[in-house]
C-alpha cells in the first residue's frame, strides 16, 4: 500500500480525473449487480407463467438501458484510469530523461546505458501498471466483492451466501501464493534471455573473428544449448504460470457443489425459487475475477514500490555540474593561465598534476605528448571544468574559469574528444548540433576547414545523407572531422582538440592543421596527440610524463634539447609518417 | 503470461510504417507452422484436451439445466439424489481442472519450443551468410531479430490458441443449445455475423493505430538510448534543453498514440462485447419469454442459455484482445523470414572439396574482384608468395588491400582469375582445413565477454592451458598477463574495455598463434599505441612471422622493410613490387611516396 502514499502527489495532481474514473468504475459494478437480480425476477416470472407483454417490454428495456449504460461507464473508467497511468508513465519519464540530461561524469560511470534504459522502460511500466492495474484491482474487487455479496445476501438467502464463499478466499491466498513463486521463474527466464541476448550480440559483432578461426560449428552449439536450457526454465515458468485458470475452477468447483446441495434443498423446500437460484449461480461467477485480482494485488504494488524505488533512486543522485547565474556570462577571447599545485581525483588521494605554468598568448596554439596517464587528459578535464577543486588556478582572458557562468563558458568552448558520438540524423544536422538553425553556409564552412565537405559532396545525399545506426557509416576519420566541423561552427574562443586527428590520414591532418591556422587570430587551440605531427607546429609543446611538464617548447627547440620528445619523434614519428604515406593512415 | 515483455528496440524500424498485405501474413503463418515442428506432438496433446474441456464447459449447463427442469421441478427429491448430482458435477468440473493445467503448460512449452526453434534456425542461418551481410547490417538489429522478434511469436501462438478456443467452443455450444432448444439456438446464430463484423471493425481501425503507437514507442526509446550514449557530446555543446524540448515532445506523442489506442479499445473492445453480450442476453429473453406465452419454459433453461452465450462471448473477446499484439508476430514472422530467404551466403567451395593447406605457397593469378558486380576493385591481381615468405601490401586506402585480404579469405567471392595454394585452386580445399590452417588477425581486435583464458582459447577445448601460456609467451603477452592481479583468469568485459588497444591486439595475437596457422593474414592496425607495447606488438609480429607465409596489409615500417615482397597498390591494380632496397633503388612511386616524406621532415 506503501506505493500509492508514495504516489500521492500524482493522484492529487490528477484529481478530478481519478474522481470521475472511480465513480464511473463504481457505477459499471452497480450496473453489473442488476441483470442478475432481474433475470431472477423474469425466471419466475415466466416459471410460474404470470409473464404479460407489458411485463416482457417493461423487463427487457430496463435490462437493455442497464447494458447500456454499463457500456458507457465502462467507456468511461477506461480512458480515465488508463490515461491516468499513460499520463504518469509520461510524467516520470519525462522527468528521468531531464534528470539524466542533467548529469555529470560520474553518474554516466556508475550506470550503464542499459541500466539507464531500463530505468525508463521496465521500471515505469512497473509504476505505471500501479496506476492503473493497481488501482483497478484494489477499488474495483473490493467494490465488487462487497456490492455482489450484498445482492446475494439481499436478493437471494444470506445462508446461501454464506456457504458459497467461504472458499473463495483461498482464491487469493492461492493466487498470491503462485504470484512470487512465479516472478522467480520469469526472473530466471530473464536473466537466460539476457544471456542468450548477449552471447547472440557478441557473435554477431565479432562473426569475423568467428570465420577466420573457423568456430562457427562450435558457436551455434553453444547458442544451441543456451536455447535448449531456455526451454528448459521456461517449463519452469509454465509449470506455476499454469496453475491459475485450474486453481480458479477448482475452488469455484467448491462453492458450485455447496451451492447446487444447498439451494437445490432450499428451492425444493420454497425457501427461495427458482429464478433467485438462477440470480445466484450469475453472482457466484462475477466473483472470481475480484478474487483473483486481491491475489494480484500485492504483487502489482510490491513491484511498483520496488521500481519507484529504484527510480527515485537514480532522481536523489547529485550532479556536480552547477550552473551559477551569478557568474561572469560574456566570454571573450583572450591570455589563458593554468597554474595548478597540485590535482588529485576525488575518489583518489594520489596526485595527477604536479606544478603545472602554463601560459598561452590569445591567438596561440598548445600542443600537449605525453604517454597514456601522464595527465594530458586530466588538465583538459579541468578546463572543462569537469573538476573545479584543485590547489591553483586557471584563468582565461582577465577571469577564473570558475568565476565564469558555466553555461556561458562551455559554450564558448569547442570540444573534441577521443570518442566522436554522430547522432542519427544527416550529416548538416550533425554539424550544426549546438544550432540547428545556423545556415547552410555557415555548415559549409567548417566542413571546408575540417577538410570534409568533398567527402560529403561525394555521398548520395550529400549534406542530407544520413548516418548512423539508420544510415550509412562514415569511416574513423570521417567522424573525427564532423565532430571537428561541429566544434569549429560555434566559433569557439578555446578550440581543445583530444586526440581528435588519430584516425585522420596524414596529409588531411595537415590541411586540417593549416586551416585551423589561419581561420580564426583570435582563438585559442589546444591540441592533445599522440601523434607528434598534429602539434609539429605549436607555438608551445609540452611534454607530460608522470602529471609533471618534463620538457617544453617549439619543435625545433625541443629536438634540439635531444630529451624524450626527440626521442620519440624521431623512433615513431619518422616511421609512421612514412607509413601514413605508403599505407593511407584513414 | 502477460508479463512476457519483450525489451523495446532501439532502433526505428520501418516496418511499422505500413501494413503487411494478407497474402504476405498468410504465408508468414504458414511459415511460422512449419517451423513448429519440433512442437507438433505437445501442441496436439494440449488441443486434444482443450477440445475436451471445451466439450464439458458445453456439457454442464447442459446437465444443470436439466437438473433444475426436471429434479427441483419435483418436490419428493431426496437429498441423496442433489447430493450425487452435485458431486458429479464438481468431479466433472475437477477432471476438467486437471486438464486445464495439462493443457496450460503443454502449450506454453510448445510455443516456447517452438520460438526457440526458429530462434535455432535464424542462429544456423546467419552463420551461413557471408560477410558482405554482415557489413550492411548492424550487429544490434541482428539481435533484435534472432531474440526479441522470436519473443513476440508467443503472442502469434496464443492469439491461434484463442482462435482455436472460440471456434470450438462455438461450434460445441451451438450443438448443446440446439438440443436444449432448437429455435432459440438457431436465432442466436445471428450473433456470429454481428462480432464478426464489430472484430474486423476493430481490426481496421485499430492495427493503424496500433502500428503508430510502436512506431512511437520505437522512436522514443532510440532517442532515450541515443542521448545516454551521446550524453557527453550533449553536455559539451550545451544542448540539453533542446533534447529536453525533444524528447518531450516525442514522448507526448508517444502518449497520444497511446491514448488513441485506450480509447480505441474502450470503445470497441471490452466493453463493446459486454454490450453484445447484454443484447444478446435481451434476446434471449425476449425469446423465452414469448415462448412462454404459449407453452412452458423452465428456469433451468434460462439459467443455461445465459451461461452459453457467456462461454461464447469470452473466448471472442480473448481473440480481440490479442489482435493487436497477434500484429507483433507478423512483423517479427515477416523478418525472421526476410532473413530466412537472404542468399547472401559465404563463397560455396566446389563440391567434394578435400584438399589440403601443407606448406602454405599463395598464388594469386590474374584476380578480379567487385564486391557488387558492377565496379572492379582489384584489377588482374598476380603474385607469389613462397612459403614462409612475407609480401606486403601497401597503398592508399580504397587501393584495394583489404580487398585482398577479403577475397583470400573467402569472405567474399572473386570473379575471375584464380588464388592458388600449395598448387591447389583455394575453391578445392576443404573449408574447415583452410580457416584451421589460415590465421587472421583483424584490424580490430575483438575481444569477447569471458577471461583471458576463453580468449585465446575460444571454444576449443583441445587447447591446453600450457598451450595458451606458450601462444602468450611467443607474442609477448605473457608480460602484462602475468601482471594483472587474476593473469589468464582476468576477466574480460563486454568489448574488451578494461584492457588497452595495445593489449588487446597482443592477445588476438595470442588467439591466432594458439592455432599454429601455416599462413597468416596481418591486418595491421594503425591505432596509436604506446611506446612500450608498441615495441611489444613489433616484436611479436616479427616472431609470428617467422617461418610463415604472410600477407600483411601493413602500417608498420618495420613492417614494410622486412617484406620479402612489397605490393604497391594503387587502384585495384598493381603498380609496383619489389623489395624496399629494389623499391627504393627504382626511384619510382615508392621511393616518391617515402622520400617526399622525409624531405618535408628534413626540411623543418
Amino acid at each position: 500500500m506503501g506505493i500509492f502514499i508514495k504516489l500521492k502527489w500524482f493522484f492529487k495532481e490528477n484529481l478530478r480525473m481519478y474522481a470521475i474514473g472511480l465513480l464511473l468504475l463504481f457505477l459499471t459494478d452497480l450496473s453489473h449487480v442488476v441483470p442478475p437480480y432481474i433475470i431472477g425476477l423474469f425466471t419466475n416470472e415466466v416459471v410460474d407463467r404470470k409473464l404479460t407483454w407489458i411485463y416482457l417490454l417493461v423487463f427487457l428495456s430496463i435490462l437493455a438501458l442497464i447494458y447500456l449504460l454499463s457500456y458507457l461507464f465502462r467507456y468511461g473508467w477506461n480512458t480515465h484510469i488508463i490515461k491516468g497511468a499513460a499520463l504518469l508513465e509520461r510524467t516520470l519519464r519525462k522527468r528521468l530523461y531531464d534528470h539524466y540530461m542533467e548529469m555529470d561524469a560520474p553518474f554516466y560511470q556508475k550506470y550503464r546505458t542499459g541500466d539507464l534504459m531500463s530505468h525508463a522502460s521496465n521500471d515505469l511500466s512497473a509504476i505505471q501498471r500501479v496506476a492503473s492495474g493497481g488501482i483497478l484491482m484494489a477499488f474495483d474487487s473490493s467494490v465488487s466483492i462487497l456490492l455482489v455479496v450484498a445482492s446475494m445476501i439481499i436478493f437471494v438467502d444470506w445462508r446461501l451466501t454464506l456457504i458459497a464463499i467461504v472458499p473463495l478466499p483461498f482464491l487469493a491466498v492461492g493466487v498470491s501464493w503462485i504470484m512470487p513463486r512465479l516472478r522467480r521463474a520469469f526472473t530466471q527466464y530473464q536473466e537466460g534471455f539476457s544471456k542468450m541476448s548477449d552471447h547472440a550480440q557478441e557473435s554477431f559483432l565479432g562473426m569475423k573473428v568467428i570465420k577466420t578461426l573457423g568456430q562457427s560449428k562450435e558457436d551455434i552449439q553453444a547458442f544451441n544449448e543456451q536455447t535448449d536450457r531456455q526451454i528448459r526454465i521456461n517449463a519452469r515458468v509454465a509449470r506455476v504460470d499454469s496453475m491459475f485458470d485450474p486453481l480458479a475452477t477448482i475452488i469455484m468447483t467448491f462453492s458450485y457443489v455447496s451451492m447446487i446441495i444447498l439451494g437445490s434443498e432450499f428451492v425444493l423446500h420454497k425457501t427461495i425459487t427458482i429464478g433467485q437460484l438462477v440470480s445466484f449461480t450469475a453472482y457466484l461467477s462475477q466473483l472470481v475475477w475480484p478474487m483473483f485480482a486481491l491475489g494480484q494485488l500485492f504483487n502489482v504494488l510490491e513491484r511498483g514500490n520496488a521500481s519507484y524505488d529504484r527510480v527515485m533512486d537514480l532522481m536523489n543522485e547529485k550532479s556536480l555540474i552547477h550552473d551559477d547565474p551569478r557568474g561572469v556570462s560574456v566570454v571573450k577571447a583572450g591570455e589563458l593561465n593554468i597554474r595548478i599545485k597540485s590535482f588529485n581525483y576525488p575518489d583518489d588521494p594520489k596526485a595527477v598534476l604536479k606544478n603545472i605554468d602554463i601560459k598561452v598568448p590569445k591567438g596561440k596554439t598548445l600542443g600537449l605528448v605525453g604517454p597514456v596517464g601522464s595527465g594530458k587528459t586530466t588538465i583538459l578535464r579541468l578546463l572543462l571544468r569537469e573538476f573545479d577543486s584543485y590547489d591553483g588556478e586557471i584563468d582565461f582572458s582577465g577571469h577564473d574559469i570558475r568565476d565564469y557562468r558555466l553555461s556561458s563558458y562551455l559554450k564558448k568552448i569547442g570540444y573534441v574528444s577521443q570518442n566522436n558520438f554522430l547522432f542519427s540524423t544527416n550529416i548538416a544536422k550533425n554539424i550544426a548540433f549546438s544550432d540547428p538553425d545556423l545556415p547552410q553556409n555557415e555548415v559549409e564552412k567548417v566542413a571546408k576547414l575540417a577538410a570534409l565537405h568533398d567527402d560529403i559532396m561525394q555521398m548520395p545525399k550529400q549534406y542530407n545523407t544520413e548516418v548512423g545506426e539508420n544510415g550509412i557509416s562514415l569511416s574513423g576519420g570521417q567522424q573525427q572531422r564532423v565532430a571537428i566541423a561541429r566544434a569549429l561552427i560555434v566559433s569557439p574562443a578555446i578550440l581543445i582538440l583530444d586526440d581528435a586527428l588519430s584516425a585522420v590520414d596524414a596529409r588531411t591532418e595537415k590541411d586540417i592543421l593549416n586551416a585551423l591556422q589561419h581561420q580564426s587570430r583570435d582563438q585559442t587551440t589546444i591540441i592533445s596527440a599522440s601523434r607528434i605531427s598534429s602539434i609539429i607546429n605549436a607555438d608551445e609543446i609540452l611534454v607530460f610524463q608522470h602529471g609533471k611538464i618534463i620538457e617544453r617548447g617549439t619543435h625545433h627547440h625541443l629536438l634540439a634539447q635531444n630529451g624524450y620528445y626527440a626521442k620519440t619523434f624521431h623512433q615513431q614519428e619518422m616511421a609512421s609518417h612514412y607509413e601514413a604515406k605508403l599505407t593511407g593512415g584513414d | 503470461m502477460a508479463e512476457k515483455k519483450t525489451s523495446e528496440t532501439t532502433e526505428n524500424n520501418s516496418v511499422w510504417a505500413h501494413s503487411i498485405k494478407v497474402r504476405d501474413q498468410l504465408a508468414v503463418v504458414w511459415r511460422l507452422i512449419k517451423m513448429a515442428r519440433p512442437s507438433y506432438l505437445l501442441f496436439s496433446g494440449s488441443i486434444f484436451f482443450v477440445i475436451i474441456t471445451i466439450v464439458f464447459d458445453g456439457y454442464l449447463p447442459y446437465i444443470l439445466e436439466n437438473f433444475m427442469n426436471k429434479q427441483l421441478n419435483d418436490p419428493s427429491t431426496p437429498l441423496k439424489t442433489v447430493v450425487a448430482f452435485a458431486l458429479i458435477f464438481g468431479s466433472i468440473r475437477i477432471f476438467s481442472a486437471i486438464l486445464l493445467y495439462f493443457q496450460n503448460f503443454w502449450y506454453t512449452q510448445a510455443s516456447e519450443t517452438a520460438s526457440n526453434n526458429v530462434r535455432k534456425k535464424l542462429y544456423l542461418k546467419l552463420h551461413s551468410l557471408g560477410m558482405r551481410y554482415f557489413d550492411q547490417v548492424p550487429g544490434g538489429a541482428l539481435v533484435t531479430r534472432v531474440m526479441n522478434d522470436t519473443e513476440s511469436f508467443f503472442d502469434f501462438w496464443t492469439l491461434f490458441l484463442n482462435l482455436l478456443y472460440a471456434v470450438i467452443s462455438i461450434i460445441s455450444i451451438y450443438i448443446f443449445m440446439y438440443f436444449s432448444d432448437a429455435g432459440l439456438s438457431i436465432g442466436l446464430l445471428l450473433i456470429i455475423p454481428i462480432t464478426l463484423f464489430t472484430i474486423w471493425i476493430y481490426q481496421k481501425y485499430s492495427s493503424s493505430v496500433y502500428r503508430n503507437m510502436r512506431a512511437k514507442l520505437s522512436t522514443l526509446n532510440a532517442k532515450l538510448a541515443e542521448s545516454i550514449n551521446g550524453i557527453e557530446t550533449i553536455q559539451n555543446f550545451r544542448q540539453e534543453q533542446r533534447m529536453m524540448g525533444e524528447f518531450e515532445s516525442i514522448n507526448q506523442e508517444y502518449f497520444d498514440a497511446r491514448f488513441k489506442m485506450v480509447k480505441m479499445d474502450s470503445r470497441l473492445l471490452g466493453p463493446m462485447n459486454q454490450l453484445l453480450l447484454g443484447l444478446s442476453i435481451v434476446f434471449i429473453l425476449w425469446y423465452l419469454g414469448n415462448q412462454s406465452f404459449s407453452s412452458a419454459v423452465a428456469g433451468g433453461t434460462i439459467y443455461a442459455f445465459t451461461n452459453w452465450i457467456a462461454n461464447i462471448f469470452n473466448p471472442l473477446n480473448n481473440v480481440q484482445q490479442n489482435l493487436s499484439t497477434f500484429q507483433d508476430g507478423m512483423v517479427a514472422g515477416y523478418r525472421a523470414g526476410k532473413i530466412l530467404d537472404d542468399t547472401t551466403y559465404e563463397p560455396a567451395q566446389n563440391k567434394g572439396a578435400a584438399e589440403e593447406v601443407s606448406k602454405g605457397k599463395i598464388e594469386f593469378q590474374h584476380v578480379d574482384f567487385s564486391y557488387d558486380g558492377k565496379t572492379t576493385i582489384l584489377h588482374d591481381l598476380t603474385f607469389t608468395a613462397e612459403p614462409g615468405q612475407t609480401v606486403a601490401l601497401v597503398g592508399h586506402t580504397g587501393s584495394g588491400k583489404s580487398s585482398t585480404i577479403n577475397a583470400l579469405m573467402r569472405f567474399y567471392e572473386f570473379q575471375k582469375g584464380r588464388i592458388l595454394i600449395d598448387g591447389h585452386d583455394i575453391r578445392d580445399i576443404e573449408l574447415n582445413d583452410f580457416r584451421k590452417k589460415i590465421g587472421l588477425v583483424l584490424q580490430d581486435s575483438f575481444m569477447f565477454f569471458g577471461d583471458i583464458n576463453s580468449n585465446i582459447r575460444m571454444y576449443d577445448d583441445s587447447i591446453t592451458e600450457q598451450q595458451i601460456k606458450a601462444a602468450a609467451k611467443f607474442v609477448d603477452a605473457d608480460n602484462f598477463i602475468e601482471s594483472l592481479p587474476k593473469g589468464y583468469q582476468t576477466p574480460v568485459l563486454e568489448g574488451g574495455s578494461s584492457l588497452s588497444a595495445g593489449q588487446k591486439q597482443l592477445i588476438s595475437f595470442a588467439r591466432t598463434i594458439v592455432r599454429d596457422p601455416k599462413i597468416l593474414i596481418l591486418d595491421e592496425a594503425t591505432a596509436n599505441i604506446d611506446t612500450q607495447t608498441e615495441a611489444a606488438i613489433q616484436k611479436a609480429l616479427k616472431n609470428m612471422r617467422t617461418n610463415r607465409t604472410t600477407i600483411a596489409i601493413a602500417h608498420r615500417l618495420s613492417t614494410i622493410k622486412d617484406a620479402d615482397l612489397i605490393l604497391v597498390l594503387d587502384k585495384g591494380s598493381v603498380v609496383e613490387r619489389g623489395t624496399h632496397r629494389q623499391l627504393l633503388a627504382k626511384k619510382g612511386y615508392y621511393y616518391d611516396l617515402y622520400k617526399m616524406q622525409s624531405m618535408e621532415n628534413a626540411g623543418k
